[in-house]
């Protein structure tokens, strides 16, 4: 009965802490699949008559200057940048990405992602559509497409549903030339002044620690209105308990091992005070406190150990059938805008994936360590406790 | 008594306002086998307990081989008992879930030796009390007889300079009395064994070397 009520407690305690593990790394993933740790946009205004290249509203300019002083902020390792456009031509409009040629974070890993053709060379104005767009329009590879008055050869295919589902566009062009047809726009330029150097997108890796101060300071940077997505603020949007909150886990948690230990120790008092006789006999027979303590700790150590790997391979066995469990992470519309006039541009987005259950090794060792912690404290008290029978009192009523 | 190897001298115990021992004064010398008689509820567990140092007397002074135990701690007197005394109770106390020879060598644990030592002293006195081909049994598939058997041998590993025995045949049917109480005979005659035995029977105890009585908690003259 201890070994089960210990090992359930043990289960319950790695359970739950793999849970929210695994939920921090489900919240992690649409940032990660980018190479980034934190996205920024600045929220902003639209030209009242949407014709040629504009600004989504949720992604505005950020001035060359905010990125200098954003590389400098302690904690950044990496910083990536784009220029997300969309591009209203009298037949057609266009979500336009210009992405760096080289750069593991931000939307440069496309590299990764081209299905038919080639990526981009560096320096030339070139274009990259993405695979479904262009069978739906019939482009094919080697044609040209007409941007905000400039011509570009379509020199591949992206296949965007294997990648990141942040600051998807249809058509994919070096950064510079989408800087030049944002510069060049007058609708534009009359809402958010545009700049060489400029960008409207940013993509940020940092040390994992340091995450909410970076967070902190781009905003000081940016604005009290920039939006910095962290995956704190994924795991919000998850909307579950083990997401929402590592107070909730902790408690949780706790909860689960108290009532173990309780069970555990209750069982165990029991069993000893049953043993009463048994260990008048020892202490007749010559056995003194300490042997008598050292025993039943051993006993103690012993099963609440056993309980702690019995418990650990429950929570081995539930980690693997709730990673069965998928998960619908919400990607906020103003992070992969779309004009919701075109087709699909209200539909909610989404990255779906296997909830990444998993129990690290130092969860594991922990949760042994505890069981043989509890089975130590347990057997001590219990040993104390008991060892203080005479044996002449349990022997006498034969 | 010039030999005793036991001696208690003015025993008193008292629960509460009960006096159950009173003024009890005993000698048992070395070899000798005494048998301690009397109505049940005379108090002669009560005295063999404090002549055994299980118990501690309100009063008096129990001298065990020269030691004078009544004023020795309590992990004093189980290192004590582990040296110099067997006891053999009525109930057996044999463990259940440990086989004959671990029960046998239950006083051997607590010192160092290794596991094949004890192991082979146990097998080796259990042999003698003719249970070899029972040393990895459970008490549950022993007789009543086997287990007392067992229980004395685990009274006679720490080779003890006196045993206790404390109605060794309460619970055993006549015949398996008469055949352990043949061992214990045997045990004294030819081995010198040193025994206190609490009987209520007067058969029982006409095969000691001496009977002492006692009554209302006093040892009869």
């Amino acid at each position: 009965m201890a070994v089960i009520g210990l090992s359930i407690g043990i289960a319950l305690l790695v359970i739950l802490n793999a849970l929210s593990l695994a939920y921090h790394e489900a919240a992690r993933a649409p940032l990660k699949e980018i190479g980034a740790d934190v996205t920024v946009q600045r929220p902003g205004n639209v030209p009242e008559e949407l014709s040629g290249a504009v600004f989504p509203c949720s992604a505005v300019t950020i001035k060359k200057d905010e990125l200098d002083r954003i590389g400098k902020i302690p904690g950044i390792r990496g910083v990536g940048t784009a220029v997300l456009l969309w591009v209203f031509e009298p037949n057609r409009a266009w979500i336009a990405l210009g992405v760096e040629q080289e750069n593991p974070v931000g939307p440069s890993i496309l590299k990764n992602f081209v299905a038919e053709g080639r990526y981009f060379e560096a320096g030339k104005p070139e274009a990259l559509v993405e695979s479904a767009y262009a069978r739906q329009f019939g482009i094919k590879l080697g044609d040209s497409v007409s941007l905000a008055g400039r011509s570009y050869p379509v020199v591949g295919f992206v296949d965007a549903s294997h990648a990141a589902k942040i600051a998807v566009a249809n058509l994919y062009l070096p950064l510079a030339e989408a800087q030049a047809i944002a510069a060049a726009s007058k609708p534009l330029q009359s809402v958010a002044p545009f700049g060489a150097g400029d960008v409207n997108l940013l993509f940020i890796r940092a040390e994992q620690e340091k995450i909410t101060p970076v967070a902190a300071a781009l905003k000081e940077i940016l604005g009290p209105k920039t939006a910095v997505a962290t995956p704190d603020s994924f795991l919000k949007l998850l909307g579950s308990f083990f997401a929402l909150s590592d107070k909730f886990t902790l408690v949780a948690s706790l909860i689960a091992i108290l009532i173990a230990v309780l069970i555990a120790f209750k069982t165990m008092a029991g069993n000893v005070a049953e043993r009463a006789r048994e260990i008048g006999v020892l202490k007749a027979v010559g056995w003194t406190n300490r042997n008598v303590t050292r025993q039943l700790l051993a006993e103690s150590v012993a099963q609440c150990f056993i309980a702690g790997i019995v418990g650990l391979l429950i929570a081995f066995a539930a980690a693997f059938t709730l990673g069965f469990m998928t998960v619908n992470i919400p990607i906020p519309w103003e992070m992969s805008p779309t004009p919701h006039f075109l087709p699909g541009g209200g539909t909610p987005l989404f990255k779906t994936l296997r909830l990444p259950v998993g129990i690290p090794g130092t969860l594991a060792l922990f949760s042994v360590l505890l069981s043989v912690v509890i089975g130590g404290l347990t057997g001590t008290l219990l040993g104390r406790h008991i060892s203080k029978i005479k044996p002449s009192e349990v022997l006498r009523h034969e | 008594m010039n030999n005793a190897i036991l001696v208690g001298t003015g025993l008193t115990k008292t629960f509460d306002s009960l006096t159950v021992v009173k003024e009890a004064t005993i000698a048992v010398g070395d070899g000798e086998f005494v048998s301690l008689v009397g109505k049940s509820g005379c108090g002669k567990t009560t005295l063999l307990s404090i002549l055994s140092g299980l118990e501690r007397p309100t009063s008096g002074s129990v001298t065990i081989a020269g030691k004078e135990i009544s004023t020795a701690s309590e992990d004093e007197l189980a290192l004590f008992r582990r040296q110099n005394v067997g006891f053999i109770f009525q109930s057996f106390n044999l463990i259940p879930t440990l086989t004959a020879w671990e029960n046998t060598a239950l006083p051997l644990f607590p010192v160092s030796m290794t596991e094949a030592e004890r192991r082979r002293r146990a097998t080796e006195i259990l042999e003698k009390m003719e249970l070899g081909h029972r040393v990895d049994h459970l008490p549950a598939a022993l007789s009543g007889g086997e287990k007392q058997r067992v229980a004395i041998a685990r009274a006679l590993i720490n080779d003890p300079k006196i045993v206790f025995a404390d109605e060794p045949t309460g619970n055993l049917d006549t015949a398996t009395g008469d055949a352990i109480m043949a061992i214990v005979n045997r045990l004294h005659k030819e081995q010198g064994m040193t025994l206190l035995m609490v009987t209520h029977e007067p058969e029982l105890a006409k095969t000691a070397d001496r009977v002492i009585r006692m009554q209302d908690g006093e040892v009869l003259a």
